[in-house]
């Protein structure tokens, strides 16, 4: 494959990141009904009419986010080239933010799948559709650790390039850590029903995600540019050897 | 013949460890400044309920560990002025030090803890209890963290790492754990003596 394609490739898997984002939080958030989402305080029967009085958001909004997330995948592929690129010889960071990446889009996948066989049959039994959607909000909630070593990998290596044009700045990493450190709370979703530290609470749901938010944003910017700007180098080369090859007496 | 003004050279300014970690840290200060506001949100609903919860918790050994903390911070900070004066052994007897302390505050928590579970009480109980554990817990984890950070610090000084002109990891690290020891020092009036 030349450098060109190479290259757009991988501009499109960096355009993948707010693609992505922008389209799942539209889908998962919005249309999927969980913003606010539903307490684990609810009742079934009450968990379960809120599925009926919602059912085809809640299907749609779930159904799309299966295929949507997949495009964190191409995002962190890249993003594991680009930190194998600074390694070197043994990208050992490089492969464990890409194992991250990948159970990440796992996790996320399992939970909106529980949440779409709830809503198949909303005539079921509330107690089984309570079930089903406990076992989606457990899953995302307490597997966030695979994410979090997905960014903790990218920004040890961050912070360990020796670059005159580093991937990501030193701040951005710190970002990074302190983001993936902010899901710790979401654990407590394990055991608590109510207050802050439930699945539906500010410190559980919407600083962690938000804070996820964050990162994802940031890094996704300055891995666009980072293609960019090694697109403008392979350019100015192509240019060089044409000056240099082309002319001829 | 002329006359030179001799102007000093400005003041260097010189930000102790690392900005970089001073924005994680403040990013810290501000996640727990959140858990704090929950806490005092949550504690207007049923004022009685956590006050008379409160009382049960034991008072003597958050001082003891509000000690240990505080010591623990000072004999960092002494660390990093050992460095300064090129006094290497000295590091690592204050940083070794440091670090007992930080040992001995998990080791009280671990008694807190045991002594609450067995009188069946834990996270569900009711609502201060949730705070009280949460919060406490959290914090936990970042004395565990402070307290391999400060051992790596340690390593290094072992090694002869640090000396004046080579002090910004070792500043960083008990950066780190002042706030550590920072946290406590809001939680601990917070949970267990505010009323």
């Amino acid at each position: 494959m030349d450098e060109k394609t190479s290259l757009k490739f991988q501009l499109i898997s960096a355009w993948c990141g707010p693609a992505f984002l922008i389209t799942f939080v539209v889908f998962w958030g919005v249309i999927g009904q969980n913003l606010p989402n539903p307490s684990p305080d609810l009742s079934a029967t009450d968990l379960a009419a809120r599925y009926i009085a919602n059912l085809n958001d809640i299907r749609l909004g779930f159904i799309m986010s299966l295929i949507i997330i997949v495009f964190y995948m191409p995002w962190s592929a890249l993003l594991a080239a680009q930190m194998a690129r600074i390694e070197g010889k043994f990208p050992v960071m490089a492969y464990l933010q890409l194992l991250g990446g990948g159970l990440t889009v796992m996790v996320v996948s399992f939970s909106a799948f529980f949440w779409v066989t709830a809503a198949f049959r909303p005539e079921r039994d509330p107690v089984l559709i309570q079930l089903l959607t406990d076992l989606g909000w457990l899953c995302i909630d307490l597997q966030y650790a695979c994410t979090t070593l997905q960014m903790v990998a990218a920004a040890m290596v961050g912070l360990a390039e020796r670059s005159k044009t580093p991937l990501f700045p030193r701040w951005a990493c710190f970002l990074t850590i302190w983001c993936g450190l902010s899901f710790l709370p979401a654990s407590l979703t394990g055991v608590l029903k109510t207050g802050p530290f439930a699945w539906d609470g500010m410190l559980s749901y919407y600083i962690p995600y938000f804070c996820w938010l964050c990162w994802f944003t940031v890094a996704s910017l300055y891995m666009i540019k980072d293609v960019r700007r090694r697109m403008r180098e392979s350019d100015a080369q192509g240019d060089t050897m044409a000056v240099t090859h082309g002319a001829t007496a | 013949m002329s006359t030179t003004q001799v102007i000093p050279p400005p003041l260097a300014r010189h930000l102790p460890g690392d900005r970089d970690v001073w924005i994680f840290i403040f990013a810290e200060l501000l996640m727990f400044g959140a858990f704090f506001v929950a806490y005092l949100v949550h504690r207007q609903t049923s004022v009685d309920l956590y006050n008379a919860s409160q009382q049960t918790l034991d008072r003597d050994l958050g001082v003891i560990n509000t000690i240990f903390l505080i010591t623990s911070s000072w004999l960092a900070v002494s660390a990093v002025a050992s460095a300064r004066a090129n006094r290497s052994r000295e590091i690592v007897s204050r940083l070794a030090g440091a670090i007992t302390l930080a040992l001995a505050f998990i080791v009280v928590k671990y008694f807190e803890y045991t002594t609450k579970f067995a009188e069946g009480i834990n996270l569900t109980t009711n609502d201060f209890y949730m705070f009280y554990f949460a919060l406490t817990m959290i914090h936990l984890a970042h004395v565990m963290a402070g307290t391999v950070i400060l051992s790596v610090l340690l390593l290094n000084a072992k090694e002869e790492k640090y000396h004046r002109q080579n002090l910004s990891g070792l500043e960083a690290g008990t950066a780190y754990w002042h706030l550590v020891d920072l946290l406590w020092i809001f939680l601990f009036p917070l949970l267990y003596l505010l009323r």
